[in-house]
């Protein structure tokens, strides 16, 4: 059971090659509103070198005005923004996302969770409803205005994004449209994207903390009901192993009594010539098969646990196993093999102490 | 040589304890074969030599040497090799397992190194006149017969020396006789010692050397 729920807790998260990629802002307070909020270079890097952060890169915004509109099969405009992220940080990044200066066309990676908002509102609006592959043949006109010029684009969504909540566009265009249309070298971003093995960490999660950094709330809830559930079931681990260093005592109690009690003929044994080794050896033989009954009967008993959390209270979820866990039967081995050793040398000793 | 003690006393003892003593501070040279009485009143150690010959103490001072290895270097293991093969022994007080019968008694000794087919514990009961009880239970049985155990025990597995200790301390004449033909039989067949400690002369023992403790 153990096993199953560190299972189901890894598997709780969206994970790509085993990391969590999460998006964080600093908090906009009343005492910082009308400040600039935005990431410095320095504040990356400090980001980037600590130990439970693999790695960090910032969302570049557009620093113009963008307006995006469908022509005549979907009437619909609306301002939007456009960011730019290393490709490294994307899921999905298709061989054409790239922007050469002169391109008319920019290719776009649109929020899967942005295009599930649109199908809400759009028939409220007497707007179509797309799917994936439709949207991504609509051809979309991008205005972008700043105060250095105007320019029009044709924007084509090349892909949809699960992890990024954004409309992300090559950075080459962001830089160039950025400099050219607003004058800007060198943006600042408002967002950073962070690559950790676990946005769950508790270091990471203080250390965001302390710096006044927001986080995705979802993930960060789920974390911390996560590490208390973590804390109870290790908790019960550390009991489970008391409860055996107990029982091995009693058991190893119970054979002292055994043999206390037949001490007398014991002794009569040994002085008429049995071997002390011998004697325990055909002792110790004898318990041999109590620690099988034991352990088998425990083995059948965790498993039939095992089977009714997983049917009754896991309702059969496929990512969870009814069968034992191979660590779980090695454990049994192992303890067997434990008590049959350390009692045999038990049993000599006290032979020994008999001679 | 089969067994040398040389200077032995108990390290209990008080030095006046050992004058007169024809085995205490003395060096004795046990040859195979030897038909030995030790002849002791009680209270002169007589029991404890026994017990120091096979290994139940070791609190004396001086050296037994048992097939040129001396005592005090055995290990558990060393003595129950020679308690099985070169060292048989009737306890004065018998040492029986009382909730076992006496078939399982002898069984015992018997299966621990055979040396006789299971065919002459019978025999051996029926010459000492204990056949009937060979069911009983050993403690529910009388002195006299578990004796008579005990000395059919001791003959069940291979000795080159056999240790008596008052061994018909609970016998009539006739069941002594008995049981001294008996055992003088079995170390023939063996070429063994005999080892026989008593509080006087038992006239029936042809000892071939007469100690006095």
């Amino acid at each position: 059971m153990f096993i199953n729920i560190q299972d189901l807790l890894k598997k709780s998260n969206i994970r790509k090659n085993g990391f969590d990629y999460i998006s964080v802002t600093k908090l906009i307070t009343n005492d910082n509103m009308g400040k600039d909020n935005r990431f410095t270079p320095e504040d990356i890097t400090a980001l980037q070198n600590q130990p439970f952060i693999d790695d960090a890169a910032p969302l570049i915004p557009n620093r113009f005005q963008v307006v995006a509109s469908a022509g005549e099969m979907i009437p619909f405009a609306s301002d939007i923004f456009i960011e730019a992220l290393d490709n490294k940080f994307i899921d999905t990044v298709p061989p054409g996302f790239t922007w050469n200066e002169g391109q008319a066309t920019v290719p776009i990676i649109f929020s899967s969770e942005f295009l599930e908002m649109y199908n809400v509102f759009a028939p409220s609006y007497g707007l179509p409803q797309l799917s994936a592959a439709t949207a991504s043949n609509v051809n979309i006109s991008l205005r972008c205005e700043g105060s250095l010029g105007e320019r029009v684009f044709t924007a084509q969504i090349v892909a949809f994004s699960d992890r990024v909540n954004s409309l992300l566009a090559p950075k080459s265009f962001v830089d160039w449209a950025n400099e050219t249309l607003a004058g800007e070298k060198n943006v600042k971003a408002s967002r950073v994207f962070l690559k950790t093995k676990d946005a769950n960490n508790a270091d990471l999660l203080q250390f965001l903390e302390n710096k006044a950094y927001r986080i995705n709330k979802d993930k960060t809830a789920f974390g911390r009901s996560r590490q208390i559930l973590q804390g109870i079931i290790t908790g019960l681990a550390v009991f489970g192993m008391l409860v055996i260093i107990l029982a091995l005592m009693l058991f190893s109690f119970y054979l002292q009594l055994v043999i206390a009690k037949s001490k007398q003929s014991l002794e009569l044994l040994l002085t008429i010539g049995y071997s002390p080794s011998w004697l325990s050896k055909k002792i110790a033989k004898q318990f041999i098969p109590v620690y099988f009954i034991v352990v088998i009967i425990a083995l059948l008993l965790t498993q039939l646990m095992q089977w009714g959390f997983h049917h009754f209270i896991m309702y059969d979820r496929p990512e969870l196993n009814t069968v034992l866990h191979w660590g779980v039967v090695s454990t049994a081995i192992i303890l067997i093999i434990l008590s049959i050793i350390t009692n045999y040398k038990m049993i000599k000793k006290l032979l020994f102490k008999l001679f | 040589m089969l067994l040398q003690i040389e200077k032995l006393i108990p390290a209990y003892f008080e030095p006046a304890q050992i004058i007169g003593s024809e085995i205490w501070g003395k060096r004795i040279d046990v040859l195979p074969g030897e038909l030995i009485k030790i002849v002791a009143p009680s209270g002169s150690g007589k029991t404890s030599l026994i017990h120091f010959i096979y290994g139940l103490r070791n609190d004396y001072n001086g050296k037994i040497i048992l097939k040129e290895q001396d005592l005090q270097l055995f290990k558990p293991e060393d003595f129950a090799t020679i308690r099985s093969k070169i060292l048989s022994i009737v306890f004065q007080d018998l040492r029986l397992f009382p909730a076992l019968t006496v078939f399982d008694n002898l069984e015992i000794k018997r299966q621990l190194n055979p040396f006789h087919p299971k065919e002459k514990i019978i025999e051996f009961a029926h010459r000492l006149g204990i056949e009937s009880k060979l069911q009983s239970r050993a403690g529910t049985c009388s002195y006299g017969e578990q004796q008579r155990i005990a000395i059919i025990r001791s003959l069940l597995q291979p000795f080159e020396m056999i240790m008596l200790d008052e061994p018909f301390s609970h016998l009539d004449n006739v069941n002594a006789k008995k049981a001294m033909e008996l055992i003088l039989e079995e170390c023939k067949s063996r070429n063994a010692c005999i080892l026989l400690a008593d509080l006087e002369r038992v006239d029936f023992f042809p000892y071939t050397k007469l100690l006095n403790l």
